[in-house]
């Protein structure tokens, strides 16, 4: 059976992780942290900019923070910088939101929508795209360590 | 690390959430369209309404399907992330052993050639 797949302009990711808010939000906004889960890259709030660099410091994103209420919502745009047709499409928008559960556990939900008008992002950061990040997120979190391979 | 915790989707909820032809349909629904109504989603099975809603609800347990509300809509979207945590953990971990008896294969032929 072939299933057309559309694109997606919203998706939705959830995940569980043994952390506080306020260590996933460390986590997703430290450069530190995040050169060990986001493929490499070192992502900091500046001001009311998202800014990614590459490993080797070149610039993967700069991108305009929508709303910010630490720890438990960051809303920013999104641009994939990274490929030059990816960075031409219209920019998207990111929504990390994080909920407090019992006995030390925290449910991390990325909404990434207003993808209408970016197709080929939206094929891209679907599915393995941000997967990776976040099951590499909550292992980083969960043991120290990042995610092998 | 194994964590077990109340409340939380465990591999155990996934894996019995896949153990059934109903819901891999309305997985795969979702995975060709995300973001559905009940109504929706029902159109596309010979089953109540409310048997659908018990199948979902299951889902939703199991973490692999969120709802989130648009207006008065209530939309169900596909998580892919609990399998993929099920992939990084079981399949990973095979193929790894798999790969590396192959490269062990190759170093003792190559050895005893």
């Amino acid at each position: 059976m072939t299933t057309m797949t559309e694109i997606q302009t919203t998706q939705v990711y959830q995940v569980f992780i043994v952390a506080s808010p306020e260590q996933i939000w460390e986590a997703i906004t430290n450069p530190e942290f995040t050169q060990q889960y986001f493929y490499g890259a070192r992502i900091e709030l500046v001001n009311d900019r998202r800014i990614a660099h590459g490993p080797g410091g070149e610039l993967w994103g700069d991108e305009a923070i929508l709303e910010s209420d630490p720890p438990r919502r960051l809303v920013h745009q999104w641009r994939s910088q990274y490929d030059p047709e990816l960075a031409a499409e219209e920019p998207s928008r990111v929504t990390w939101e994080i909920e407090p559960q019992e006995g030390g556990v925290s449910l991390l939900t990325v909404v990434h929508d207003q993808l209408e008008g970016a197709p080929k992002t939206a094929a891209g950061v679907s599915g393995v795209g941000w997967m990776r990040v976040l099951s590499g997120l909550k292992t980083l979190l969960e043991t120290g360590k990042p995610l092998q391979g | 690390m194994v964590t077990y915790y109340a409340g939380v989707a465990d591999d155990d909820r996934v894996f019995k959430a896949l153990a059934d032809p109903t819901r891999r349909f309305l997985l795969d629904q979702l995975f060709a369209r995300d973001g559905r109504t009940l109504t929706e989603l029902e159109s596309k099975l010979d089953m109540s309404r409310f048997g659908v809603m018990k199948h979902l609800r299951l889902l939703e347990d199991a973490g692999l399907v969120v709802t989130r509300r648009s207006g008065r809509q209530k939309l169900h979207f596909l998580n892919p992330v609990p399998i993929r945590l099920i992939h990084d953990r079981w399949i990973d971990k095979y193929t790894e052993r798999q790969v590396s008896a192959l490269a062990d294969l190759k170093h003792q032929l190559e050895e005893t050639a």
